[in-house]
């Protein structure tokens, strides 16, 4: 009876990721749509050739936005299940670990006072504060970096398709983490049957 | 358990892409774009011009590399080296195939769902029960 139990679950848990992976899916299309029309949207205000792959970066450099993998174990059975976390603009934004979400909210009550856009700061108080560089500050700074390459000015569209596929890699990982357990999981029923055989 | 790979954690590691112009530009706008100092990027950008040879030596090197944590992969590209994309089954990097600008996205053509399609065929576990 426990057995079935068991069964039944991860039936029922390996079905829900699936249906979460499709759903993933569907609003990733929407989302890359709306990237690739702000980018022709630009691409017909800017021109073709200041939107162009001629022109990128091939200098050494490293990625800003990038992956952070843990792994998570899930039973004997089953063994390593990896998690993907992403780290934008090499910032801990990500949204997807409460615990370093956590870490950096803790942080973040350890320093002084983060108003540095607050105007009505006497200059003695910010004189005696170090200066703190706030998050969305680094992120803005890191985004236009990244469009630099397509010179100084650039089209309003260009920067709503940054934020589309910005947005495109959130899902992607949501994506990435819910291949994993689907996989994780379907191992466990594939060993499920063969121990029942 | 004595089998599993071993996964590499807690390093931050890259995107990989293989696609065409407009999905690369994009995610190179969000972030992802990398270069060593032999000017090996990575990413592939694929068009008309680009072989088959190319896309497979390309999946490949990704696939190996020990800092990428995963592989985008258009569709309509991971079609042309299905044979190499079902193939593969280790957990890091992570295959994604995305759809693209004149593909849209296919699930039955996934790898992954193909992997798991067996789950709903008439040896399915629920089938063992009486």
């Amino acid at each position: 009876m426990e057995t079935m139990k068991d069964e039944d679950g991860t039936i029922l848990k390996f079905l829900d990721t699936m249906d979460n992976y499709l759903i993933l899916f569907d609003s990733l299309s929407s989302t890359l749509r709306q990237g690739w029309l702000d980018l022709a949207s630009a691409r017909h205000s800017m021109g073709s050739s200041r939107i162009s792959t001629a022109l990128l970066n091939l200098k050494e450099h490293s990625a800003s936005t990038v992956v952070r993998v843990n792994d998570e174990t899930i039973n004997e059975t089953s063994g390593m299940e990896p998690h993907f976390t992403l780290r934008k603009w090499r910032t801990c934004e990500d949204k997807t670990n409460p615990i370093e979400e956590e870490e950096d909210v803790q942080g973040l009550l350890k320093q002084p006072s983060l108003n540095l856009r607050h105007r009505g700061f006497s200059e003695t108080k910010e004189a005696s504060n170090e200066p703190l560089v706030s998050v969305d500050d680094q992120v803005q700074k890191e985004r236009s970096k990244a469009l630099s390459v397509f010179g100084a000015l650039v089209s309003p569209k260009l920067r709503s398709a940054q934020i589309s596929f910005e947005t495109v890699l959130e899902t992607l990982i949501d994506i990435a983490n819910a291949r994993s357990v689907m996989l994780s999981t379907f191992e466990q029923l594939q060993q499920m049957k063969e121990q029942s055989n | 358990m004595a089998n599993k790979p071993a996964i590499r954690t807690g390093n931050s590691e890259l995107i990989a892409l293989i696609a065409d112009e407009d999905t690369v530009t994009g995610f190179l706008m969000a972030g992802v774009g990398n270069a060593d100092l032999r000017r090996k990027t990575n990413y592939l950008i694929v068009d008309s011009k680009t072989s088959v040879k190319t896309i497979e030596e390309t999946f490949k090197e990704f696939t190996s590399k020990e800092d990428v944590a995963i592989v985008l992969i258009s569709q309509y590209v991971a079609n042309m080296i299905r044979f190499y994309v079902d193939s593969y089954k280790k957990p890091i990097p992570a295959i994604l195939e995305i759809p693209s600008k004149d593909h849209p996205y296919d699930p039955a053509q996934d790898s992954i769902l193909s992997r798991v399609k067996g789950m709903f065929s008439s040896e399915s576990v629920a089938s063992g029960r009486h």
